[in-house]
């Protein structure tokens, strides 16, 4: 990420809609006459309202249109092709990597009135649109005995749509899998304006898709996979003097034989914006403290795979705490979901990162962040999905008061970290704007031409979400 | 969220905006907590939407005229603010808000008569009392009126009852144990006089001696969060004048949106030489649930009579209380204390019931959706009584309640403890 986008955060710069003037008015008006106005946003207050995502600002739209089924977005589709503008998908906005935020003024399609959604008990399938917001498939499932697993911190708010073009993963996703793993078939609507149905055998287009964060289609509709739910879950929580000691009771644990269903680690801040905001009596002077869940069919196991999780964190020279019911346990949860935005209330800003290393390399890569904190005059939190080694190692900052070269620099050095012990710069939360610079750090030129050449052969004209994942053209030589 | 607000050009009620704007990191969590934004689906209808317009009005950028419809239509329900984790005050915002920005409005004639009637009435019980009067006379009328006015007429109950003045020291019976000033409140001294009658009831019972200072008046919370700053001003002002928080353990309210809009006085006269007494006066500012539940915790409370059958009540948390003042346990622990009555939680809960302070008036067609679907959800639980604490959802939910063909009792917290203590539940 360069400083320039780091000012573009502080949104500015790409703030004040230039025109609304010529092309945008015609865009509007088409559509408007295509879809009638209760779908379409043409005004400034409107527009405004759908040029930013959790992390970043961009630019204004022309105009916004709020479909409610798939031939709506073929029509939205194709008139923006006709005006020549870009198109970008949006869900909840909760996207921490400016996936939503638009890099240029265009239009924006947002999934949040596609909510339609049916349960298939006796297929153990869902059927959702893609602006259904995720807990809710594991709401209506329930009642038929059944769950849909992947859960980002944010499942209250974000979509199946945008869940599926980042490939979110969440606590659960150690033992269950992410997103992408519960899709069945895909509904998409291509750059053209065709709408395409796809499954899983033969190609597997519906897997280039997932993740593609806009980038190659937009997502109508999913066929989700759903389980029934583990009949015993347990939970606890172990707190550490050290930030290193709960990464290596983390190791421990799994070499010892145990797959817990979550295994979540905060640090010391994180902890305690959460307490600030939850007050349930977390440790607040802890270093580190750890969440485990251990679920299954049978209590014993549950119990046995607990006891081995404990044992490791005690051996670390842990403190650990058994949830005593399962409101208990909930709230622990809770807790762990709130840390992100709570961390607002350290400092308005920041800069989020999303590393994966091998486990084996935990403890040395949390404390070498944690040194790079210590060093530094800027605010480092780190928290994560420690089970699959994926860490959100968090910059908090004030742009008014502190240096965005200072913050650009840091991010930088914990990449590096992560890449030194043979890491990689994204587990979850997709490449955006925010990470595309990245990216050739990251990918050999060879495999970054592959990647160019899929896009162009579903978006030849660039229409789709552009300056997102992969850098400009000429940039990776 | 960054910001480039004229601080220094807003004063105190500009750094009150600014610093909620600051501490949104537009996370989006809040979305699924807003009533708005589960009937409209669209982000201007929403917290994080109408922060980032209000910050847009705030720096210029963006008419007023062109936020206002948005920002109009929030409830002030202040269900974002509990599912905030970054801490954004945005009560604080809005409300500083809509002072900053009424003035500047551009206003229908009939939109004005309108709000000056309810801004002239609420805070006089008599005058309220009589039109509430005059506006049942014109019930039969309301096919042919517009929506504007069929919407207050709705909710206007069967009957108004008469008004029941209150004496000014209401004597601890038995061992006195505290003594506290109650503030009376005025739409629901003609609407519901019960309401204090049972209080001041359930408080001498429990050896509470009971004062009604004189010179009170409105809380100003009407006044405040329809942006009629200067207005709110001189009621918040009197208040400060009327109560002396040192001679009282407490002032407490037995209405929601009273007891929120007398914790805000600090917020309201930031920035200002009152603020110091404010904030005495915020500090002993307590709901009638929170005072006897403290009661309850030491031990202290009169255990009432048992209800003569088993009793489920579905409690309804007014946004007021459960939002705005965090007090959800205490009203719930008093209910169930009373032996044979049992809680039940009513679905969609956090939801606001649309009544909203003046919500009914402005905006007669989301408030209705959002009653209707609260009735629902409510009388989904089957209950025997419904209980709230506060006079505008009792008012609501009573219509919306009574129009899905129910008959079940809408009852204030206080009114069924007071029933318990006299052996009649
Ligand atoms: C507090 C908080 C906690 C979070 N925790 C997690 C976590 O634990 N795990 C995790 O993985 N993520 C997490 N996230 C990130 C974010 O919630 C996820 O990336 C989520 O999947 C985004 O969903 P959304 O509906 O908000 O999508 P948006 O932010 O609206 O969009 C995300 C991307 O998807 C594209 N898009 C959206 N809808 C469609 C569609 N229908 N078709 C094609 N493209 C589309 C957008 O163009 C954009 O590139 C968290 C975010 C927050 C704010
Ligand atoms: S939850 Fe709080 S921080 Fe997040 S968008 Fe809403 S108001 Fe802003
Ligand atoms: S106060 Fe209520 S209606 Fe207004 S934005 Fe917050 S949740 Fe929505």
């Amino acid at each position: 990420m360069s400083t320039e986008k780091l000012a573009l955060t502080t949104n500015s710069s790409a703030r004040k809609p230039a025109s609304a003037g010529g092309a945008s008015n015609a865009l509007a008006a088409d559509l408007t006459r295509a879809l009638g106005p209760r779908k379409v946003l043409s005004n400034l207050s409107e527009r405004l309202n759908y040029r930013y995502d959790a992390i970043q600002f961009g630019a204004t739209p022309l105009a916004v249109v709020l479909p409610e089924s798939t031939e709506d977005v073929v029509v939205a589709v194709r008139a923006a092709r006709a005006a020549g503008v870009p198109i970008v998908g949006r869900g909840a906005a909760s996207g921490l990597s400016g996936g939503a935020a638009p890099l240029e003024p265009g239009l924006v399609i947002s999934f949040t009135r596609m909510t339609r959604l049916t349960i298939h008990p006796e297929r153990r399938e869902a059927t959702a649109q893609a602006g259904v917001v995720t807990l809710a498939v594991t709401e209506a499932a329930r009642p038929h005995g059944l769950i849909y697993p992947p859960d980002p911190a944010s499942f209250r708010t974000s979509t199946i749509g945008g869940n599926l073009a980042e490939n979110a993963g969440g606590p659960m996703c150690f033992k269950y899998g992410v997103s992408g793993d519960y899709v069945r078939a895909l509904e998409f609507v291509d750059a053209a304006g065709e709408v395409h149905r796809l499954t899983r055998d033969v190609f597997d287009l519906a897997g280039l898709l997932i993740g593609s964060e806009g980038t190659l289609g937009l997502i109508t509709e999913a066929t989700l996979r759903l389980i029934p739910p583990p009949r015993f879950t347990r939970t606890l929580m172990a707190h550490f003097p050290e930030v290193g000691a709960c990464a290596e009771a983390v190791s421990r644990a799994i070499a010892a034989g145990a797959v817990p269903s979550k295994l979540e680690f905060m640090d010391r801040a994180c902890t305690n914006a959460v307490e600030d905001y939850l007050h349930l009596g977390l440790p607040r002077d802890a270093e580190a403290v750890l969440l485990v869940d251990t679920d299954g069919e049978d209590l014993d196991t549950v119990q046995d795979e607990l006891r081995l999780v404990e044992d490791a964190c005690v051996a670390s020279g842990g403190t650990v705490r058994r949830a005593a019911t399962d409101e208990e346990g909930a709230q622990l949860w809770r807790a762990r979901r709130s840390v992100s935005p709570a961390l607002g209330r350290i400092r308005p800003q920041r800069m989020n990162e999303d590393i994966v290393v091998p486990r084996s390399a935990l403890p040395d890569v949390v404390r070498e962040i944690r040194a790079l904190g210590d060093a530094s005059p800027l605010r480092l939190v780190q928290f994560g999905h420690i089970g699959d080694g994926n860490l959100h190692p968090n910059i908090l900052f004030d742009p008014r008061t502190e240096d965005a070269h200072a913050v650009h620099d840091l991010a930088h050095r914990i990449a590096l970290v992560a890449i030194r012990h043979g890491g990689v710069l994204s587990g979850e939360h997709g490449i955006g704007s925010m990470k595309r610079d990245f990216m050739t750090d990251a990918v050999d030129p060879g495999t970054m031409q592959a990647l160019r050449g899929v896009k162009r052969a579903l978006d030849p004209s660039g229409a789709l979400n552009p300056g997102k994942i992969l850098p400009a053209e000429g940039v990776d030589g | 969220m960054n910001n480039d607000i004229p601080v220094q050009a807003l004063g105190g009620q500009g750094e009150v905006m600014a610093h909620a704007v600051d501490a949104c990191v537009h996370c989006g969590f809040c979305l699924p907590a807003c009533p708005t934004y589960a009937l409209l689906g669209d982000e201007m209808d929403s917290p994080r939407g109408r922060i980032v317009l209000m910050k847009e009005v705030l720096e210029g950028g963006l008419p007023l005229a062109d936020a206002a419809p948005h920002l109009d239509r929030c409830l002030g329900c202040q269900a974002c603010v509990t599912a905030c984790p970054s801490g954004v005050p945005y009560g604080e915002l809005i409300t500083a808000f809509r002072g900053w920005s009424e003035p500047q409005r551009q206003r229908s004639a009939l939109d004005r008569s309108k709000r000056w009637a309810i801004l002239k009435a609420l805070p006089a019980p008599r005058l309220f009392s009589v039109a509430a009067r005059v506006g049942q006379f014109a019930k039969p009328l309301a096919p042919v009126l517009p929506a504007a006015l069929r919407g207050p007429l709705d909710l206007l109950p069967e009957s108004v009852p008469a008004m029941q003045p209150s004496a000014k020291v209401t004597p601890a019976r038995g061992m006195q144990r505290g003594r506290v000033a109650f503030l009376v409140g005025c739409a629901q001294q003609a609407l519901a006089p019960n309401f204090n009658a049972a209080t001041l009831r359930v408080l001498a019972r429990n050896g509470i001696e009971v004062v009604i200072p004189d010179g009170q008046g409105c809380c100003g919370a009407a006044a405040l969060h329809t942006g009629a700053r200067d207005e709110a001003l001189k009621l918040v002002r009197a208040n400060l004048n009327a109560f002396n928080p040192d001679d009282f353990d407490a002032i407490l309210s037995n209405a929601a949106g009273c007891g929120a809009g007398l914790k805000e006085y600090p917020m309201v006269l930031h920035g200002e030489p009152d603020e110091t007494r404010a904030k005495a006066f915020a500090a002993k500012v307590m709901d009638i649930s929170e005072y006897l539940n403290t009661l309850l915790q030491n031990g202290e409370l009169e255990p009432p009579v048992p209800a003569s059958r088993p009793l489920t009540v579905a409690y309804h948390d007014a946004c007021h209380l459960a939002h705005a003042q965090g007090v959800r346990a205490a009203p719930r622990a008093l209910l169930r204390h009373i032996p044979g009555v049992s809680v039940l939680e009513v679905p969609e809960g956090d939801l606001c019931c649309g009544s909203a302070g003046t919500y009914n008036l402005e905006q007669p067609d989301l408030a209705g959706q959002l009653g209707a679907r609260k009735a629902k959800n409510i009388l989904s639980t089957t209950p025997d009584l419904i209980a709230s604490g506060n006079i505008g959802c009792h008012t609501q939910i009573q219509s919306h309640v009574r129009r899905q063909g129910s008959p079940t009792p809408v009852l204030h917290t206080i009114e069924i403890l007071d029933r318990a203590y006299r052996g009649e539940l």
